[in-house]
Protein backbone atom coordinates (compact mmCIF):
# COMPACT_ATOMS: atom_id res chain seq x y z
CA UNK A 1 0.00 0.00 0.00
CA UNK A 2 2.40 2.05 1.06
CA UNK A 3 4.39 1.82 -2.23
CA UNK A 4 1.52 2.22 -4.18
CA UNK A 5 1.18 5.37 -2.30
CA UNK A 6 5.07 6.21 -3.71
CA UNK A 7 4.05 6.17 -6.70
CA UNK A 8 1.04 7.91 -6.95
CA UNK A 9 2.93 10.35 -5.50
CA UNK A 10 5.69 10.33 -8.03
CA UNK A 11 3.26 10.48 -11.19
CA UNK A 12 0.52 12.48 -9.95
CA UNK A 13 -1.00 12.07 -13.40
CA UNK A 14 -1.21 7.96 -12.68
CA UNK A 15 -3.97 8.78 -9.98
CA UNK A 16 -5.87 10.69 -11.94
CA UNK A 17 -6.30 8.06 -14.89
CA UNK A 18 -7.09 5.23 -12.03
CA UNK A 19 -9.59 7.67 -11.35
CA UNK A 20 -11.20 8.28 -14.62
CA UNK A 21 -11.24 4.76 -15.52
CA UNK A 22 -12.93 3.78 -11.94
CA UNK A 23 -15.25 6.68 -12.68
CA UNK A 24 -15.81 5.87 -16.36
CA UNK A 25 -17.04 2.33 -15.13
CA UNK A 26 -19.17 4.03 -12.27
CA UNK A 27 -22.84 4.51 -14.42
CA UNK A 28 -22.70 0.72 -15.80
CA UNK A 29 -22.51 -0.67 -12.37
CA UNK A 30 -24.69 1.88 -10.12
CA UNK A 31 -26.79 4.00 -12.02
CA UNK A 32 -30.40 2.29 -13.05
CA UNK A 33 -32.48 5.48 -14.67
CA UNK A 34 -31.54 8.50 -16.52
CA UNK A 35 -31.80 10.27 -13.73
CA UNK A 36 -28.82 9.57 -11.86
CA UNK A 37 -26.63 10.10 -15.40
CA UNK A 38 -28.05 13.76 -14.65
CA UNK A 39 -27.44 14.38 -11.11
CA UNK A 40 -23.96 12.98 -11.38
CA UNK A 41 -22.88 15.48 -14.37
CA UNK A 42 -24.28 18.04 -12.24
CA UNK A 43 -22.19 16.67 -9.03
CA UNK A 44 -19.20 17.31 -12.08
CA UNK A 45 -20.33 20.43 -12.92
CA UNK A 46 -20.35 21.49 -9.05
CA UNK A 47 -17.16 20.25 -8.28
CA UNK A 48 -15.89 22.15 -10.71
CA UNK A 49 -17.17 25.51 -9.08
CA UNK A 50 -16.55 24.57 -6.12
CA UNK A 51 -12.82 23.34 -6.83
CA UNK A 52 -12.61 26.89 -8.30
CA UNK A 53 -14.59 28.43 -4.90
CA UNK A 54 -12.14 26.75 -3.06
CA UNK A 55 -8.93 28.60 -4.39
CA UNK A 56 -9.96 32.21 -3.97
CA UNK A 57 -11.99 31.50 -0.64
CA UNK A 58 -10.31 28.63 0.94
CA UNK A 59 -7.07 29.24 -0.11
CA UNK A 60 -6.74 32.68 -0.81
CA UNK A 61 -9.05 34.04 1.78
CA UNK A 62 -10.83 36.88 -0.38
CA UNK A 63 -14.50 36.38 0.91
CA UNK A 64 -16.32 36.36 -3.03
CA UNK A 65 -20.27 36.21 -3.19
CA UNK A 66 -20.17 37.04 -6.98
CA UNK A 67 -18.80 33.54 -8.54
CA UNK A 68 -22.40 32.38 -9.60
CA UNK A 69 -22.12 35.70 -12.10
CA UNK A 70 -19.21 34.52 -13.38
CA UNK A 71 -20.66 31.20 -13.61
CA UNK A 72 -23.63 32.87 -15.46
CA UNK A 73 -20.84 34.36 -17.76
CA UNK A 74 -19.59 31.11 -18.58
CA UNK A 75 -22.80 29.71 -18.90
CA UNK A 76 -24.18 32.58 -21.45
CA UNK A 77 -20.70 32.88 -23.45
CA UNK A 78 -22.00 29.16 -24.45
CA UNK A 79 -25.18 29.56 -24.96
CA UNK A 80 -24.55 33.37 -27.36
CA UNK A 81 -21.82 31.41 -29.04
CA UNK A 82 -23.96 28.71 -29.92
CA UNK A 83 -27.19 30.93 -30.65
CA UNK A 84 -25.22 33.70 -32.95
CA UNK A 85 -22.18 31.94 -34.08
CA UNK A 86 -23.49 27.87 -33.76
CA UNK A 87 -20.47 26.59 -31.95
CA UNK A 88 -20.51 23.33 -30.33
CA UNK A 89 -18.60 22.68 -26.54
CA UNK A 90 -15.19 22.00 -28.58
CA UNK A 91 -15.59 26.01 -29.18
CA UNK A 92 -17.65 27.76 -26.45
CA UNK A 93 -15.61 25.67 -23.44
CA UNK A 94 -12.36 27.61 -24.45
CA UNK A 95 -14.01 30.53 -24.95
CA UNK A 96 -15.84 30.41 -21.86
CA UNK A 97 -13.11 30.06 -19.69
CA UNK A 98 -11.07 33.09 -21.39
CA UNK A 99 -14.12 34.92 -20.71
CA UNK A 100 -14.70 34.47 -17.56
CA UNK A 101 -10.80 34.90 -16.76
CA UNK A 102 -11.10 38.45 -18.00
CA UNK A 103 -14.46 38.97 -15.68
CA UNK A 104 -12.45 37.31 -13.02
CA UNK A 105 -9.73 40.36 -13.41
CA UNK A 106 -12.62 42.84 -12.68
CA UNK A 107 -13.62 40.65 -9.72
CA UNK A 108 -10.00 40.85 -8.09
CA UNK A 109 -9.71 44.60 -8.57
CA UNK A 110 -11.88 44.95 -5.35
CA UNK A 111 -10.03 42.70 -3.30
CA UNK A 112 -7.25 45.33 -3.14
CA UNK A 113 -9.00 47.60 -0.83
CA UNK A 114 -11.70 45.80 0.35
CA UNK A 115 -11.80 42.94 2.73
CA UNK A 116 -13.78 40.54 4.42
CA UNK A 117 -17.66 41.44 4.59
CA UNK A 118 -17.20 44.66 2.47
CA UNK A 119 -15.64 42.59 -0.39
CA UNK A 120 -18.52 40.04 -0.13
CA UNK A 121 -20.59 43.18 -0.74
CA UNK A 122 -18.93 44.54 -3.55
CA UNK A 123 -18.58 41.00 -5.26
CA UNK A 124 -22.04 40.05 -4.41
CA UNK A 125 -23.30 43.65 -6.34
CA UNK A 126 -21.09 42.04 -8.90
CA UNK A 127 -22.39 38.96 -9.58
CA UNK A 128 -26.50 40.17 -9.24
CA UNK A 129 -25.56 43.14 -11.88
CA UNK A 130 -24.54 40.66 -14.34
CA UNK A 131 -27.44 38.33 -14.23
CA UNK A 132 -29.29 41.44 -14.33
CA UNK A 133 -27.91 42.66 -16.91
CA UNK A 134 -28.42 39.18 -18.37
CA UNK A 135 -31.96 39.29 -17.50
CA UNK A 136 -32.67 42.91 -19.37
CA UNK A 137 -31.07 42.05 -22.26
CA UNK A 138 -32.49 41.05 -25.65
CA UNK A 139 -28.91 40.08 -27.03
CA UNK A 140 -29.30 37.05 -24.28
CA UNK A 141 -32.62 36.42 -25.27
CA UNK A 142 -33.59 38.19 -21.74
CA UNK A 143 -36.18 36.05 -19.20
CA UNK A 144 -36.99 33.52 -22.32
CA UNK A 145 -34.02 31.51 -21.68
CA UNK A 146 -31.59 30.40 -24.10
CA UNK A 147 -32.54 26.92 -25.31
CA UNK A 148 -31.39 23.43 -27.47
CA UNK A 149 -27.93 24.19 -26.82
CA UNK A 150 -26.56 21.26 -28.48
CA UNK A 151 -24.80 18.65 -26.77
CA UNK A 152 -21.44 17.97 -28.74
CA UNK A 153 -20.90 15.13 -31.04
CA UNK A 154 -17.49 13.23 -31.29
CA UNK A 155 -16.91 10.06 -34.05
CA UNK A 156 -20.84 10.76 -35.02
CA UNK A 157 -21.96 9.31 -32.11
CA UNK A 158 -24.42 12.51 -30.58
CA UNK A 159 -23.62 12.91 -26.60
CA UNK A 160 -27.16 14.25 -26.25
CA UNK A 161 -28.80 11.99 -23.72
CA UNK A 162 -27.52 12.24 -19.37
CA UNK A 163 -26.24 9.09 -19.36
CA UNK A 164 -23.99 10.18 -22.05
CA UNK A 165 -22.99 13.24 -21.01
CA UNK A 166 -21.88 12.03 -18.22
CA UNK A 167 -18.99 11.12 -19.84
CA UNK A 168 -17.85 15.21 -21.22
CA UNK A 169 -18.67 16.50 -17.90
CA UNK A 170 -16.81 14.02 -15.85
CA UNK A 171 -13.13 14.27 -17.29
CA UNK A 172 -13.45 18.21 -17.87
CA UNK A 173 -13.92 17.53 -14.04
CA UNK A 174 -11.24 15.23 -13.82
CA UNK A 175 -9.08 17.58 -15.64
CA UNK A 176 -10.15 20.77 -13.73
CA UNK A 177 -9.32 19.10 -10.54
CA UNK A 178 -5.87 18.15 -11.81
CA UNK A 179 -5.66 21.58 -12.22
CA UNK A 180 -6.35 22.71 -8.86
CA UNK A 181 -4.37 20.19 -7.23
CA UNK A 182 -0.97 20.96 -9.13
CA UNK A 183 -2.44 24.96 -8.34
CA UNK A 184 -2.60 24.19 -4.64
CA UNK A 185 -0.05 21.65 -3.78
CA UNK A 186 2.80 23.74 -5.28
CA UNK A 187 4.51 27.39 -4.13
CA UNK A 188 1.50 29.34 -5.56
CA UNK A 189 -0.84 27.63 -2.83
CA UNK A 190 1.28 27.84 -0.21
CA UNK A 191 1.68 31.89 -1.09
CA UNK A 192 -2.30 31.67 -1.28
CA UNK A 193 -2.52 30.77 2.04
CA UNK A 194 -0.24 33.40 3.36
CA UNK A 195 -1.88 36.00 1.82
CA UNK A 196 -5.17 34.52 3.45
CA UNK A 197 -3.01 34.39 7.06
CA UNK A 198 -1.52 37.84 7.14
CA UNK A 199 -0.87 39.81 3.84
CA UNK A 200 1.83 42.11 5.64
CA UNK A 201 4.08 39.36 6.45
CA UNK A 202 3.39 37.66 3.24
CA UNK A 203 4.79 40.69 1.34
CA UNK A 204 7.48 41.03 3.41
CA UNK A 205 8.82 37.12 2.53
CA UNK A 206 8.58 38.91 -0.99
CA UNK A 207 5.56 37.35 -2.21
CA UNK A 208 3.16 39.96 -4.58
CA UNK A 209 -0.04 40.09 -2.53
CA UNK A 210 -1.82 41.83 -5.42
CA UNK A 211 -1.11 39.60 -8.05
CA UNK A 212 -1.56 36.23 -6.05
CA UNK A 213 -4.75 37.71 -4.99
CA UNK A 214 -5.19 38.39 -9.03
CA UNK A 215 -4.33 35.18 -9.97
CA UNK A 216 -6.71 33.28 -7.29
CA UNK A 217 -9.66 34.94 -8.83
CA UNK A 218 -9.08 34.76 -12.23
CA UNK A 219 -8.11 31.39 -11.68
CA UNK A 220 -11.38 29.96 -9.69
CA UNK A 221 -13.09 32.46 -12.21
CA UNK A 222 -11.39 30.48 -15.02
CA UNK A 223 -13.27 27.24 -13.07
CA UNK A 224 -16.74 28.65 -12.92
CA UNK A 225 -16.60 29.77 -16.26
CA UNK A 226 -15.88 26.40 -17.89
CA UNK A 227 -18.71 25.03 -15.41
CA UNK A 228 -20.85 27.08 -16.98
CA UNK A 229 -20.06 26.38 -20.44
CA UNK A 230 -20.53 22.65 -19.30
CA UNK A 231 -24.07 23.26 -17.78
CA UNK A 232 -25.40 25.29 -20.65
CA UNK A 233 -24.55 22.16 -22.90
CA UNK A 234 -25.92 19.84 -20.43
CA UNK A 235 -29.02 17.88 -21.49
CA UNK A 236 -31.72 19.57 -22.36
CA UNK A 237 -29.60 22.73 -23.07
CA UNK A 238 -31.77 24.81 -21.29
CA UNK A 239 -30.41 28.22 -19.56
CA UNK A 240 -32.00 30.81 -18.05
CA UNK A 241 -31.25 33.90 -15.82
CA UNK A 242 -33.01 32.70 -12.60
CA UNK A 243 -30.39 29.41 -12.45
CA UNK A 244 -28.39 32.04 -11.48
CA UNK A 245 -29.20 33.87 -8.42
CA UNK A 246 -27.79 34.32 -5.07
CA UNK A 247 -29.35 31.20 -4.11
CA UNK A 248 -27.36 29.02 -5.92
CA UNK A 249 -24.70 31.02 -4.71
CA UNK A 250 -25.38 30.06 -1.18
CA UNK A 251 -25.31 26.54 -2.41
CA UNK A 252 -22.04 27.16 -3.71
CA UNK A 253 -20.52 28.35 -0.66
CA UNK A 254 -22.20 25.91 1.48
CA UNK A 255 -20.43 23.17 -0.96
CA UNK A 256 -16.91 24.96 0.20
CA UNK A 257 -17.89 25.71 3.83
CA UNK A 258 -19.14 22.09 4.67
CA UNK A 259 -16.77 20.39 2.70
CA UNK A 260 -13.81 22.69 4.23
CA UNK A 261 -12.60 25.95 3.76
CA UNK A 262 -8.85 25.51 2.18
CA UNK A 263 -8.93 22.08 1.89
CA UNK A 264 -8.40 20.32 -1.94
CA UNK A 265 -10.64 16.88 -1.01
CA UNK A 266 -13.12 18.65 0.92
CA UNK A 267 -14.33 21.37 -1.63
CA UNK A 268 -14.81 17.90 -3.87
CA UNK A 269 -16.65 15.97 -1.19
CA UNK A 270 -19.17 18.89 -0.16
CA UNK A 271 -19.63 19.39 -3.92
CA UNK A 272 -20.94 15.76 -4.07
CA UNK A 273 -22.81 15.58 -0.70
CA UNK A 274 -24.71 19.11 -1.07
CA UNK A 275 -25.77 18.45 -4.76
CA UNK A 276 -27.19 15.50 -3.49
CA UNK A 277 -28.89 16.67 -0.51
CA UNK A 278 -30.16 19.39 -2.45
CA UNK A 279 -32.02 16.84 -4.66
CA UNK A 280 -33.29 14.74 -2.08
CA UNK A 281 -35.09 17.97 -0.46
CA UNK A 282 -36.04 19.23 -3.87
CA UNK A 283 -39.87 18.04 -2.34
CA UNK A 284 -39.24 20.58 0.52
CA UNK A 285 -38.20 23.47 -1.69
CA UNK A 286 -40.08 26.22 0.68
CA UNK A 287 -37.17 25.19 2.99
CA UNK A 288 -34.23 24.62 1.03
CA UNK A 289 -32.25 28.24 1.50
CA UNK A 290 -33.21 27.56 5.36
CA UNK A 291 -31.78 24.61 5.35
CA UNK A 292 -28.28 25.22 3.16
CA UNK A 293 -28.17 28.93 5.26
CA UNK A 294 -28.54 26.71 8.36
CA UNK A 295 -25.47 24.38 7.35
CA UNK A 296 -23.34 27.11 6.23
CA UNK A 297 -23.73 28.43 10.07
CA UNK A 298 -23.70 25.54 11.86
CA UNK A 299 -20.52 24.06 10.21
CA UNK A 300 -18.73 27.23 11.08
CA UNK A 301 -19.82 27.29 14.70
CA UNK A 302 -19.00 23.41 15.47
CA UNK A 303 -16.56 22.33 12.84
CA UNK A 304 -15.13 25.36 11.27
CA UNK A 305 -12.76 23.37 8.71
CA UNK A 306 -15.56 21.35 7.39
CA UNK A 307 -15.54 17.52 6.99
CA UNK A 308 -11.70 18.30 5.52
CA UNK A 309 -10.89 19.26 9.08
CA UNK A 310 -12.22 16.10 10.28
CA UNK A 311 -9.92 14.25 7.49
CA UNK A 312 -6.75 16.32 8.03
CA UNK A 313 -7.33 15.61 12.29
CA UNK A 314 -7.16 11.62 11.33
CA UNK A 315 -4.33 11.54 9.59
CA UNK A 316 -2.45 13.70 11.80
CA UNK A 317 -3.50 11.63 14.86
CA UNK A 318 -2.46 8.69 13.39
CA UNK A 319 0.72 9.96 12.00
CA UNK A 320 1.51 10.75 15.79
CA UNK A 321 -0.02 7.56 16.94
CA UNK A 322 2.67 5.48 14.90
CA UNK A 323 5.63 8.13 16.09
CA UNK A 324 5.13 7.49 19.62
CA UNK A 325 3.93 3.72 18.86
CA UNK A 326 7.74 3.28 17.38
CA UNK A 327 9.65 5.23 20.14
CA UNK A 328 7.99 3.04 22.70
CA UNK A 329 9.40 -0.11 20.88
CA UNK B 1 27.22 50.06 2.19
CA UNK B 2 24.23 47.10 2.78
CA UNK B 3 22.16 49.92 3.73
CA UNK B 4 21.87 53.31 3.77
CA UNK B 5 19.15 55.98 4.49
CA UNK B 6 19.95 59.26 3.94
CA UNK B 7 16.85 62.45 5.58
CA UNK B 8 14.65 59.11 6.06
CA UNK B 9 11.23 60.83 7.32
CA UNK B 10 7.71 59.86 8.12
CA UNK B 11 5.18 61.81 9.91
CA UNK B 12 1.99 60.90 10.99
CA UNK B 13 0.11 64.46 11.09
CA UNK B 14 1.84 66.53 13.25
CA UNK B 15 3.65 63.70 14.62
CA UNK B 16 7.25 63.10 13.21
CA UNK B 17 7.61 59.45 14.06
CA UNK B 18 10.83 59.70 12.45
CA UNK B 19 12.98 62.84 11.68
CA UNK B 20 16.24 63.32 9.18
CA UNK B 21 17.75 59.94 10.15
CA UNK B 22 20.55 58.86 7.92
CA UNK B 23 21.93 55.46 8.89
CA UNK B 24 24.87 52.94 7.45
CA UNK B 25 25.12 49.92 7.82
CA UNK B 26 28.08 47.83 6.35
CA UNK B 27 27.62 44.06 5.60
CA UNK B 28 28.40 41.24 8.41
CA UNK B 29 27.52 43.61 11.13
CA UNK B 30 24.75 43.25 14.22
CA UNK B 31 23.59 46.61 14.96
CA UNK B 32 21.45 47.11 17.95
CA UNK B 33 18.43 49.54 17.62
CA UNK B 34 17.33 51.20 21.45
CA UNK B 35 15.13 53.72 22.30
CA UNK B 36 11.97 54.64 24.73
CA UNK B 37 8.58 53.17 23.39
CA UNK B 38 7.23 55.40 20.51
CA UNK B 39 10.91 56.32 19.35
CA UNK B 40 10.24 55.39 16.29
CA UNK B 41 12.16 52.27 16.11
CA UNK B 42 9.38 50.26 14.40
CA UNK B 43 8.58 52.58 12.16
CA UNK B 44 12.05 52.55 10.97
CA UNK B 45 11.65 49.16 10.49
CA UNK B 46 8.71 49.85 8.43
CA UNK B 47 9.67 52.43 6.31
CA UNK B 48 12.90 50.45 4.65
CA UNK B 49 10.63 47.22 4.57
CA UNK B 50 8.52 49.05 2.38
CA UNK B 51 5.82 48.64 5.07
CA UNK B 52 5.08 52.62 5.12
CA UNK B 53 5.71 54.53 2.18
CA UNK B 54 8.50 57.66 3.42
CA UNK B 55 7.75 61.15 3.07
CA UNK B 56 9.61 62.89 0.15
CA UNK B 57 13.12 63.79 0.22
CA UNK B 58 13.67 60.89 1.57
CA UNK B 59 16.47 58.13 0.29
CA UNK B 60 17.23 54.59 0.94
CA UNK B 61 20.05 52.20 -0.36
CA UNK B 62 19.86 48.52 -0.06
CA UNK B 63 22.57 46.49 -1.79
CA UNK B 64 23.35 49.18 -3.88
CA UNK B 65 20.25 49.58 -4.71
CA UNK B 66 17.95 52.51 -4.40
CA UNK B 67 14.46 51.26 -2.95
CA UNK B 68 13.11 54.39 -1.57
CA UNK B 69 9.55 53.29 -3.22
CA UNK B 70 9.26 50.13 -3.52
CA UNK B 71 6.54 47.98 -2.57
CA UNK B 72 7.02 45.34 0.53
CA UNK B 73 7.41 42.37 -1.50
CA UNK B 74 10.21 43.65 -3.98
CA UNK B 75 12.24 44.55 -0.79
CA UNK B 76 11.61 41.19 0.31
CA UNK B 77 12.54 39.77 -3.33
CA UNK B 78 16.10 41.99 -3.37
CA UNK B 79 17.22 40.18 0.16
CA UNK B 80 15.83 41.85 3.14
CA UNK B 81 13.90 40.13 5.68
CA UNK B 82 12.55 41.19 8.51
CA UNK B 83 10.21 39.77 11.74
CA UNK B 84 7.18 41.69 13.18
CA UNK B 85 6.84 42.56 16.70
CA UNK B 86 3.48 41.27 16.96
CA UNK B 87 4.83 37.75 15.60
CA UNK B 88 2.61 37.63 12.68
CA UNK B 89 2.56 33.82 12.03
CA UNK B 90 0.20 32.04 9.89
CA UNK B 91 -1.41 30.76 12.74
CA UNK B 92 -3.69 28.26 10.02
CA UNK B 93 -0.95 26.65 8.55
CA UNK B 94 1.19 24.16 9.38
CA UNK B 95 4.78 24.89 10.77
CA UNK B 96 6.34 23.44 7.67
CA UNK B 97 4.17 25.46 5.09
CA UNK B 98 4.90 28.12 7.22
CA UNK B 99 8.60 27.83 6.63
CA UNK B 100 8.45 26.69 3.37
CA UNK B 101 6.22 30.13 2.29
CA UNK B 102 9.61 32.18 3.96
CA UNK B 103 11.05 30.56 1.05
CA UNK B 104 8.87 31.60 -1.94
CA UNK B 105 10.90 34.00 -3.75
CA UNK B 106 13.33 30.72 -4.04
CA UNK B 107 11.08 28.60 -5.86
CA UNK B 108 13.26 27.51 -9.04
CA UNK B 109 9.49 26.95 -11.04
CA UNK B 110 7.31 28.95 -12.44
CA UNK B 111 3.61 29.54 -12.29
CA UNK B 112 3.03 27.55 -15.49
CA UNK B 113 5.23 24.82 -14.62
CA UNK B 114 3.01 24.50 -11.31
CA UNK B 115 0.03 24.42 -13.42
CA UNK B 116 1.27 21.51 -15.37
CA UNK B 117 1.79 19.35 -12.25
CA UNK B 118 4.57 17.60 -13.69
CA UNK B 119 6.85 15.42 -11.64
CA UNK B 120 10.17 17.48 -11.78
CA UNK B 121 8.21 19.88 -9.79
CA UNK B 122 7.26 17.43 -7.32
CA UNK B 123 10.84 16.46 -6.94
CA UNK B 124 11.72 20.27 -6.67
CA UNK B 125 9.07 20.79 -3.78
CA UNK B 126 10.94 17.72 -1.94
CA UNK B 127 14.09 19.11 -2.09
CA UNK B 128 12.51 22.53 -0.92
CA UNK B 129 10.74 20.63 2.03
CA UNK B 130 13.99 18.70 3.17
CA UNK B 131 16.37 21.91 2.92
CA UNK B 132 13.31 22.99 5.26
CA UNK B 133 13.09 20.05 7.77
CA UNK B 134 16.91 20.61 7.90
CA UNK B 135 16.40 24.96 9.06
CA UNK B 136 13.55 23.95 11.81
CA UNK B 137 15.85 21.13 13.06
CA UNK B 138 18.41 23.44 13.21
CA UNK B 139 15.93 26.07 15.44
CA UNK B 140 14.65 22.79 17.01
CA UNK B 141 11.09 22.82 15.95
CA UNK B 142 11.65 19.69 13.45
CA UNK B 143 9.05 17.30 16.03
CA UNK B 144 6.44 19.80 14.88
CA UNK B 145 6.91 20.38 11.48
CA UNK B 146 2.74 18.74 10.69
CA UNK B 147 1.53 20.63 13.41
CA UNK B 148 -0.57 23.75 13.26
CA UNK B 149 1.40 27.20 14.08
CA UNK B 150 -1.20 28.64 16.42
CA UNK B 151 -0.80 25.17 18.30
CA UNK B 152 2.98 26.13 19.36
CA UNK B 153 4.23 27.59 22.61
CA UNK B 154 5.67 31.57 22.88
CA UNK B 155 9.00 30.52 22.62
CA UNK B 156 8.80 28.09 20.00
CA UNK B 157 6.36 30.59 17.66
CA UNK B 158 9.57 33.25 18.15
CA UNK B 159 11.87 30.40 16.91
CA UNK B 160 9.11 29.70 13.80
CA UNK B 161 9.25 33.72 12.93
CA UNK B 162 13.11 33.51 13.08
CA UNK B 163 13.37 30.05 10.62
CA UNK B 164 10.39 31.90 8.33
CA UNK B 165 12.38 34.64 7.91
CA UNK B 166 15.51 33.31 6.99
CA UNK B 167 14.70 31.02 4.97
CA UNK B 168 14.18 33.19 2.03
CA UNK B 169 18.38 33.27 2.67
CA UNK B 170 18.22 36.93 3.01
CA UNK B 171 21.55 39.22 2.82
CA UNK B 172 19.81 41.37 6.27
CA UNK B 173 17.77 40.31 8.18
CA UNK B 174 15.97 42.60 10.60
CA UNK B 175 14.18 41.90 14.11
CA UNK B 176 11.95 43.39 16.00
CA UNK B 177 11.97 42.86 19.87
CA UNK B 178 13.25 38.71 19.20
CA UNK B 179 12.85 38.25 22.59
CA UNK B 180 10.45 40.22 23.96
CA UNK B 181 8.14 37.85 26.57
CA UNK B 182 11.02 35.15 26.66
CA UNK B 183 12.47 33.72 30.08
CA UNK B 184 15.94 34.43 31.11
CA UNK B 185 16.22 31.10 29.93
CA UNK B 186 14.56 31.28 26.57
CA UNK B 187 16.51 34.56 25.49
CA UNK B 188 19.97 32.38 26.03
CA UNK B 189 19.41 29.95 24.25
CA UNK B 190 17.46 32.40 21.00
CA UNK B 191 20.32 34.07 20.96
CA UNK B 192 22.16 31.41 20.75
CA UNK B 193 20.49 30.33 17.96
CA UNK B 194 20.38 33.58 16.49
CA UNK B 195 24.35 33.75 16.49
CA UNK B 196 24.48 29.95 15.10
CA UNK B 197 22.44 31.15 12.36
CA UNK B 198 24.44 34.58 11.52
CA UNK B 199 27.59 32.17 11.08
CA UNK B 200 25.98 29.59 9.06
CA UNK B 201 24.39 32.03 6.51
CA UNK B 202 26.30 35.09 6.37
CA UNK B 203 23.87 37.37 7.54
CA UNK B 204 23.52 40.96 8.49
CA UNK B 205 21.56 41.81 11.64
CA UNK B 206 19.64 44.53 13.02
CA UNK B 207 17.77 44.11 16.30
CA UNK B 208 15.22 46.15 18.21
CA UNK B 209 15.48 44.93 21.66
CA UNK B 210 14.63 46.67 25.33
CA UNK B 211 16.30 43.45 27.21
CA UNK B 212 19.58 45.81 27.59
CA UNK B 213 22.02 42.80 28.32
CA UNK B 214 20.83 40.96 24.23
CA UNK B 215 22.17 44.16 22.89
CA UNK B 216 25.26 44.96 25.15
CA UNK B 217 26.18 41.70 24.48
CA UNK B 218 25.65 40.45 20.94
CA UNK B 219 26.10 44.02 19.01
CA UNK B 220 28.85 45.51 17.45
CA UNK B 221 27.20 48.71 17.38
CA UNK B 222 24.21 50.49 18.62
CA UNK B 223 21.75 53.66 17.14
CA UNK B 224 19.85 55.49 19.91
CA UNK B 225 16.45 56.21 18.74
CA UNK B 226 14.69 58.91 20.90
CA UNK B 227 11.11 61.19 19.19
CA UNK B 228 12.40 59.92 16.01
CA UNK B 229 15.69 61.10 15.86
CA UNK B 230 18.80 59.35 16.00
CA UNK B 231 20.37 60.72 19.26
CA UNK B 232 23.72 58.39 19.17
CA UNK B 233 25.59 55.80 17.87
CA UNK B 234 28.69 53.65 18.77
CA UNK B 235 30.07 50.88 20.68
CA UNK B 236 27.42 49.73 23.45
CA UNK B 237 30.47 50.55 26.13
CA UNK B 238 30.20 54.11 24.63
CA UNK B 239 26.52 54.38 24.23
CA UNK B 240 26.51 53.07 28.08
CA UNK B 241 28.00 56.11 29.19
CA UNK B 242 26.36 58.54 26.70
CA UNK B 243 24.58 61.39 28.84
CA UNK B 244 22.03 61.77 26.21
CA UNK B 245 20.77 57.95 25.89
CA UNK B 246 21.24 58.08 30.01
CA UNK B 247 18.79 60.86 29.94
CA UNK B 248 15.98 59.46 27.16
CA UNK B 249 16.12 55.54 27.85
CA UNK B 250 18.29 54.31 30.48
CA UNK B 251 17.43 56.59 33.37
CA UNK B 252 19.60 59.63 34.50
CA UNK B 253 22.22 58.49 37.14
CA UNK B 254 21.35 60.60 41.03
CA UNK B 255 23.28 61.45 43.39
CA UNK B 256 21.97 61.72 46.96
CA UNK B 257 21.69 65.42 47.07
CA UNK B 258 19.14 65.09 43.83
CA UNK B 259 18.04 61.74 45.51
CA UNK B 260 16.78 63.55 48.78
CA UNK B 261 14.78 66.50 46.54
CA UNK B 262 13.03 64.07 44.66
CA UNK B 263 11.90 62.39 47.41
CA UNK B 264 11.18 65.44 49.46
CA UNK B 265 8.70 66.62 46.56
Amino acid sequence: MDKFKEIIRQYPFLGFIIAFIILMLVPSVFFTDLYQSHLASLICINIIVAAGLNIVKGFCGQVTVGHVGIYAVGSYTAGCMFLYLGSGLWLTLPAAILIAGLFGVAFAIPSFRLEGPYLALATLGGGEAIRLFIENGDFFMSTYGISNIPQPIIFGVPFDTPDKYYYIAMPVMLIAVYFSFSVLRSSVGRAFMAVREDPISAAASGINVKKHKMLAFVLSAMFAGGAGAVYAHLPPGYIHPNNYTVIEMVTFLAMVVFGGLGHIWGGIIGAIIITIVYDLTRPLYEYQLFIFGLTIVLTILFMPKGIGGFIDKYFIDRRFKTKTGAASK
Amino acid sequence: MLLKTKKLMKAFGGLKAINKVDFELPANEIRGIIGPNGSGKSTFFNLVSGVYEPDPGSYIEFDGKDITNEPPHKVGELGLARTFQLLRLYQDMSVINNVMSGYHTLVPYSFVDAVTGRKKIWDQEKTIKEEMMELLSFVGLADYAELNASELSGGQRRLLVLARAIAGKPKLLMLDEPAAGLSPVNVDNLMKILMRLKEKYGLTLIIIEHILKVVMDTCSKVTVLDHGEKIAEGTPSQIKDDNAVIEAYLGKKMDDEEMRKALAV
